[in-house]
């Protein structure tokens, strides 16, 4: 569990309680928490402890302990190691620390942990791909440059990349600015949903700049359809 | 000629189950009380309710003792207790002394049920300061107060914030010398906790143990329950010393699943005290010339497929004066040895022969 760094503040422990009791309060809490045997099948299973020094048991026993302090420790570093794969399912009290961990970094992103900020600081340009275009990682981005150690091949790829997508069989696929092509009433869909469910307010909590980027591209498209986004918000 | 009496010696639950049984088939019987009523440690201890059915101790007990009140088979001494014996299997001669005064009474074969008593916490060790501070009590102590709908700290009479049990106090314990698990205590302090947090609902219960022993369906009778709907803190380490914070107490001890020191504040620590075997155990095994183990439990043979057979033959033991039992285990032997004993008293007096 190491000691406390300089990675995330020092609060009040009545700052803590308050991140707690949100995590507590979220609907999902009691159906991933019911108690622990502490018999750490979650952790032989996890493959995140294999590498870091990290422990799904730690995670729920120090919710089940009702310890703001190693909870409030716990959302802003430990719950960062894991790849939410949840292998943790496996629990024989149909635990889920991997849910668990799901809503400590929603709270941690909510509130705008600095340490959640940190840990998220590198997926910007992936953030942005997914939610502006509706689709992961494009094939464009696949550049020589980008990925020297993927070999001679990778510059062949990029060079023809249009025609190598044109081979492929369904046609949602001969596209290389997204991994496939997305609708506009999807983007609509997705762009109006990340908005009524809060999503935006989480991406702004933790990266302004993107944010704002992704309000640009976003409200021109409803505004588009005939959605008024400043009404929406308010709802 | 061959006695066709049966002596119960302890009106416990397994003593009175295994009258219920010899009543049942027909066989007269005399109980043995040294208490001033039938029904045993759940009556005499003042338990609140029975683990792990819930149910009240009192109600439980008297169902069980109603069909012996009134039959005219069953011949039941309270406040009494056997100061000899003579004889041997299908013609025993026992003295009985009630009040000042001495009888005879003539029995075929014998049950012992004579019990258990609850580990005293002071004996050999003052670690958790039983003595020393009147907020730190016994399961026992705490089976009254719940029982009386009254859980308080004993010091001041004032409801409990936080409550912790210790586990395995006079128990599993070699430095004491009870090697032995006491089998129900888990389950006990399990279902108090569940008591305590539904009549003090604004209360937080830790439970310090070293494992936590639910057998069979006491896992998600008692301790899912406990730990799920009641959020009862279970916590693996024993508490190794209790302290006073002005009127209230600290204990230290150690979380050991997540590998810390601890140290927290209670108003009230129940010390989860193990089984011993009583005072009248001891006694009469002595009395009745019955091998008793390290520990002072009367020795069994041919465990574990027999149960209740002493090493003299026609004397039988039921319950925990056998060692640490739970209800379930005393009137399953209660009625294994009325069964037992009617099987010799009709060897020795096969119906219709002499």
């Amino acid at each position: 569990m190491g000691c406390e760094t300089s990675k995330y503040a020092a609060v009040s422990y009545e700052e803590k309680l308050r991140l707690f009791e949100q995590v507590k309060g979220d609907e999902r809490f009691a159906h991933y928490l019911y108690g622990c045997y502490e018999c750490g099948v979650c952790v032989a299973v996890c493959p995140s402890a294999r590498f870091y020094d990290f422990s799904p048991r730690w995670i729920a026993q120090a919710l089940a302990r009702e310890d703001a302090d190693l909870v409030y420790k716990f959302m802003n570093e430990d719950v960062w190691d894991c790849s939410q794969c949840f292998s943790c399912d496996k629990c024989p009290r149909k635990n889920s620390p991997g849910g668990l961990i799901t809503i400590l970094r929603e709270v941690a992103v909510r509130n705008g942990l600095k340490s959640a900020k940190d840990a998220l600081e590198g997926y910007g340009r992936i953030i942005y791909k997914i939610m502006s275009t509706g689709t992961q990682v494009a094939p464009d981005m696949l550049q020589p440059a980008a990925f020297p150690d993927w070999g001679p091949h990778v510059k062949e790829i990029s060079e023809n990349l249009q025609w190598w997508r044109r081979a492929l069989p369904p046609e949602t696929l001969h596209t290389t600015e997204t991994s496939w092509d997305v609708s506009e009433q999807t983007l609509r869909e997705l762009y109006l949903i990340w908005h009524v469910t809060g999503v935006m307010e989480m991406i702004k909590e933790v990266d302004e700049g993107l944010h704002m980027i992704l309000m640009d591209v976003m409200e021109e498209k409803l505004e588009e359809a005939g959605f008024d986004l400043e009404a929406t918000e308010e709802d | 000629m061959p006695s066709e009496r049966v002596l119960i010696i302890g009106g416990g639950p397994a003593g009175i189950e295994a009258a219920r049984s010899l009543a049942d088939l027909g066989i007269p019987l005399t109980i043995i009380e040294s208490g001033e009523r039938l029904g045993g440690m759940p009556i005499t201890a003042h338990y609140a309710a029975l683990t792990p059915s819930f149910e009240d101790a009192e109600q439980a007990m008297g169902r069980m003792i109603a069909p012996l009140l009134g039959n005219p088979a069953i011949d039941v001494h309270l406040q009494s207790t056997i100061t000899a014996l003579r004889g041997a299997a299908g013609n025993f001669a026992l003295t009985v002394a009630s009040d000042g005064t001495q009888a005879e009474v003539e029995a075929g074969a014998i049950i012992v049920a004579t019990g258990f008593q609850h580990f005293d916490p002071g004996r050999e060790t003052q670690m958790y300061g039983y003595y020393e501070f009147d907020d730190v009590i016994t399961l026992a102590d705490s089976e009254r107060l719940l029982k009386e709908h009254r859980f308080v700290r004993p010091s001041d009479g004032r409801p409990p914030e936080r409550v912790a049990f210790i586990q395995c106090v006079g128990s599993r314990d070699r430095q004491i010398g009870n090697e032995f698990c006491s089998k129900v205590c888990c389950g006990v302090a399990s279902k108090q906790a569940i008591e305590i947090r539904q009549q003090l609902p604004d209360s937080k219960v830790f439970i310090f143990y070293i494992d936590m022993r639910m057998y069979g369906y006491w896992e998600n009778q008692i301790y899912w329950p406990a730990q799920e709907k009641y959020k009862v803190n279970f916590i693996r380490g024993i508490v190794a010393e209790v302290l006073k914070k002005g009127d209230r107490l600290v204990i230290r001890g150690e979380d050991t699943t997540l590998g810390r020191p601890m140290e927290i504040v209670v108003d009230v620590l129940v010390l989860s005290v193990g089984m011993e075997p009583s005072k009248g155990t001891r006694e009469i095994a002595k009395l009745l010339g019955l091998p008793q183990n390290k520990y002072g439990f009367i020795e069994t043979q041919g465990a574990p497929l027999a149960t209740v057979v002493t090493a003299v033959p026609g004397i039988f033991a039921a319950g925990s004066c056998t060692g640490p039992a739970d209800l379930e285990d005393c009137v399953s032997m209660g009625a294994a040895a009325a069964l037992k004993a009617t099987a010799l008293l009709r060897k020795k007096a096969p119906a219709g022969g002499g």
